[in-house]
């Protein structure tokens, strides 16, 4: 219920704040929910695997991520430093959902702080809660150790509830994963991302 | 169709915790009265945005509240206990609150808080902030719906939480609302053990 209540008061809240407010509102309400989940330690990437399948990180708060084991990211030395990982149906469309069965249709104020989030922070959203999930899953990514090592989240690809794709093509070239993959995948998942050891040597870098 | 077919698809609850949050985040900002004048804001401008209703006679209207398709039934079950009496099985925000208490902690205390303004300054029936939006919408959504010609009036007559916290008016605003709901105390009583809200609805 709150849920759709939020999702009708967008187009208020741009009122009173522009898009670019609730773009930044979203973003600290990420900060803060992050700072809140506490730290996690794993001995390596097989143990971290196992406990994000099983729903047991602070990246299952979203629902079920299924780790992509047979996408493993690599360093310039060849050594895994990190994988993908994939939801197969992104959060909001249960909210979408429900907006479209008691209110009428989604606000057309979703669409504009996504257009506002793509066009100055990271051409990556397809609805406003895209915001809060990007911002929410690198800071938590920080506090995820596996092997000693923090975690970098990169998120790479994004589809809406239309079927609309968004491809981060900054976020492929530094972990070195080609955009047909990604696409590959997106027939059957609607957010895609890859962590990886914070620090690592990515061939991007070069 | 049959009733579990019109039912709302259930939400995400990370949803529901990122907008818990975002409350906690404008309570700071605007403080508890704020954040009450918001989250009534909210249940307001929700139910203004859903359609009106209207029905023939009173059966036609509880029918459609069994069915879940009115908009009193959109985010809840609602079980008629007598003509005037509803009650709600499950919070619409359980979930979400559970998933918060297993992935972040205690809920924060501005929740509460803000439910005791609510209490002293509106009406003294919510545990939790989320009562507030919830008597608030139902409050509104009512208003919208006409039953024979006739407006629909609201009132609230217990309050669960998930923890088994209850709010009840004191009993001289209580007993008018139990005679003009046609329950007992008793029954109020039983109602409340396994129910999280329990409300009058009655012609304007």
């Amino acid at each position: 219920m709150l849920d759709v209540a939020l999702a009708s008061l967008i187009e208020d809240m741009i009122d009173k704040a522009g898009s670019e407010g609730v773009v930044e509102f979203w973003q600290r309400v990420g900060d803060n929910l992050a700072s809140r989940m506490g730290k996690e330690g794993y001995l390596g990437w097989t143990s971290f695997n196992v406990a994000v399948r099983e729903g047991r990180t602070a990246f299952s708060i979203e629902g079920e991520v299924m780790p992509l084991t047979d996408m493993a990211i690599t360093d310039v030395d060849r050594d895994i430093v990190g994988y993908l990982y994939a939801m197969r149906q992104c959060c909001y469309v249960p909210t979408i959902l429900r907006t479209r069965f008691s209110v009428g249709q989604m606000s057309p104020a979703d669409v504009a702080v996504a257009s506002e989030y793509n066009e100055n922070v990271h051409d990556i959203a397809v609805c406003n809660f895209c915001v809060f999930h990007e911002r929410f899953r690198e800071e938590i990514a920080k506090n995820i150790f596996v092997s000693g090592n923090p975690l970098q989240c990169y998120l790479l690809a994004t589809k809406g509830w239309r079927g609309e794709t968004k491809i981060s093509s900054k976020n492929l070239e530094k972990i070195n994963i080609s955009e047909q993959h990604v696409r590959a995948l997106l027939r059957n998942y609607e957010c895609v991302y890859g962590l990886v050891m914070r620090g690592a040597h990515l061939k991007g870098d070069l | 169709m049959t009733s579990t077919e019109v039912r709302l698809p259930e939400s995400n609850p990370f949803v529901e915790i990122a907008t818990h949050l975002f409350l906690e985040d404008l309570a700071a900002k605007v403080g508890v009265a704020g954040l009450n004048n918001y989250l009534v804001g909210l249940a307001k401008h929700l139910a203004s945005a859903m359609p009106e209703e209207e029905y023939a006679d009173w059966p036609e209207f509880l029918a459609a509240l069994r069915d879940g398709q009115s908009i009193l039934a959109t985010f809840e079950e609602v079980r008629p206990v007598t003509d005037r009496c509803m009650a709600s099985p499950r919070s619409p925000f359980e979930r979400g609150w559970r998933e918060y208490a297993k992935r972040v902690g205690a809920f924060a205390p501005v929740h509460r808080e803000a439910a005791e303004y609510y209490n002293a300054k509106v009406r003294p029936i919510a545990v939790t902030s989320l009562h507030i939006v919830l008597h608030t919408f139902r409050e509104s959504a009512a208003a919208r719906i006409r039953v024979g010609g006739k407006p629909v009036r609201y009132e609230p007559l217990a309050s669960v939480w998930v923890d088994g916290e209850k709010a009840v008016p004191p009993n001289d605003r209580l007993n008018p609302l139990l005679k003009r709901a046609g329950i007992s105390r008793t029954r109020l009583g039983m109602l409340l053990r396994n129910h999280a809200d329990v409300w009058l609805l009655e012609p304007a």
